[in-house]
């Protein structure tokens, strides 16, 4: 019943759409702050060796920040398999104007050499950033989030960590948060809308 | 405790998981069929039970670990293996165990009328197409799944629908009025139904199970949409292949018999065919 209110109001919203006024972002499937954050600022490395700052390298562009680690068992995978799917049926166009980018909140184990491949294995141009534990914890405090904790002991050890997605509009702002449950006809129905609503380049 | 299979948000791996509702059902099962399935004729008894074990056998492995965990709360295509395991190839394997002693009290004049019923092509095709269409529905499959008494009655409801299918055609002769060609027409009239459901599976541009798409990954190549188009190719690829023997089966049965009541007729040759 849920997923049918939630097509019925996607399907009313796009309507709206057609009319030429912006979607209503209490109507989207992500659950809308309080009031509106501005864009995160921290500095990590990319998988690739590279500098990454990330309000400079996503300035002006629809970003899609997640926290997380390669050897989580369920809420990870799962949440980057449902955006790599949905974004690979995007026009191109729609697709250049989005990032998603995948900060780790296990250094240790996530080493750029584990990141790289197993992010790519969702979608080549997700974007993985790895640091120090000091620098990933400034990186989530800095996206308005609680840090990461490790639990347990030895190799199998978990992190646990935020499962939210947080959306960073082009107006350089965060809007919306996407909890862990998120759909992929739902991120299908909304990401779309997001561009729409906020504009955005293409690069 | 965990006594059936169903869905909990443990991450997947290969530990040995106990369901103790599942060997209780089964042992009841075999206790049932010894107790009240067999025929008093000995060499009957023998075929009856060589038949019906091997449909037990399917149907505990359809239901205890590794197949019923991870079809019960990880991949769709395990919760369509088991579909297929528990509605289409374990019910006419337990029935053949059964048709002895149903053949034996259809020549004692004592058998019900339940069974009479059962045996009538619309309800087969009724209640095995209801079930098969109502437990594929994603809220109902999303709501019981997530409960072990839910997804003991899908469980239940399977193995009844497969019954249900399956006794019209393999019924003793005289409990309902199909031919064996009618038989075989039943049978893959069965077939076409479950195309709806399969189409959906493996068509469906995005993944129609809340419980699989979000699932905790079981082998990471399998994405939930893969897992959902395997899900789709199992009910049709394996799925129909198994009605498809029943009805040769039917009809090789069919053709034997014909050729002996040929046989028969002729004169000077009581029973048995020319030699050349």
């Amino acid at each position: 019943m849920t997923d049918r209110r939630g097509a019925l109001a996607s399907l009313i919203l796009l309507v709206g759409c057609a009319g030429g006024s912006d979607p209503d972002p209490d109507a989207l499937h992500g659950y809308r702050l309080p009031s509106a954050t501005p864009r995160p600022e921290f500095a990590l490395t990319t998988v690739a060796g590279d500098g990454f700052d990330f309000a400079e390298a996503t300035k002006g562009r629809l970003t899609l920040l997640f926290f997380g680690y390669t050897n989580c068992p369920d809420v990870c995978p799962a949440t980057m398999a449902n955006l790599g799917a949905v974004l690979g049926k995007l026009t191109g166009e729609e697709r250049r104007r989005i990032d998603v980018v995948f900060v780790t909140t296990d250094p240790d184990r996530d080493r750029p050499e584990v990141l790289g491949p197993w992010l790519a294995r969702f979608d080549r141009d997700f974007v993985g950033l790895v640091g120090s534990i000091d620098e990933v914890i400034a990186a989530q405090r800095a996206s308005g989030i609680e840090a990461a904790v490790k639990d347990g002991e030895g190799e199998g050890y978990t992190v646990s960590h935020a499962a939210q997605v947080i959306v960073v509009s082009p107006d350089d702002s965060v809007h919306l948060h996407y909890p862990f449950g998120t759909r992929q006809a739902e991120w299908a129905s909304d990401v779309p809308r997001l561009l729409r609503s906020f504009g955005g380049s293409a690069r | 405790m965990t006594w059936w299979c169903a869905a909990t948000t443990l991450p997947w791996s290969w530990e040995w998981r106990a369901y103790p509702g599942v060997w209780v059902f089964v042992l009841l099962l075999l206790a049932g069929f010894a107790q009240f399935g067999l025929p008093s004729d000995r060499a009957a008894r023998r075929k009856a039970w060589g038949w019906f074990l091997p449909g037990l056998l399917l149907v505990w492995a359809a239901l205890d670990w590794p197949i019923g965990t991870l079809g019960g709360g990880y991949l769709s295509s395990f919760h369509s293996l088991q579909y297929v395991m528990l509605a289409l190839a374990a019910p006419p394997l337990m029935l053949l165990g059964l048709a002895p002693l149903m053949t034996e009290r259809r020549e004692a004049g004592r058998i019900g009328r339940p069974a009479r019923i059962a045996a009538h092509p619309a309800t087969g095709l009724v209640v095995h197409n209801l079930i098969v269409l109502v437990t594929h529905f994603p809220s109902v499959v999303d709501q019981l799944m997530t409960s072990q008494v839910g997804s003991l009655v899908i469980d239940l409801a399977w193995i009844t629908g497969g019954l249900a299918l399956w006794w019209p055609a393999l019924a003793p002769v005289g409990l309902n009025r199909l031919s064996s060609p009618l038989r075989m027409g039943y049978l893959f009239v069965q077939t076409l139904p479950s195309m709806f459901p399969a189409a959906f599976l493996t068509f469906a541009e995005y993944p129609l199970y809340r419980l699989y798409e979000l699932a905790p990954r079981a082998f990471d190549l399998l994405t939930p949409a893969y897992d959902q188009q395997l899900a789709g190719l199992i009910m049709k690829v394996v799925g129909d292949p198994i009605i498809w023997i029943g009805i040769a089966t039917l009809f090789f049965r069919w053709a034997n018999a014909e050729r002996r009541a040929d046989v028969e007729r002729q004169p000077g040759l009581p029973g048995r065919p020319a030699s050349m």
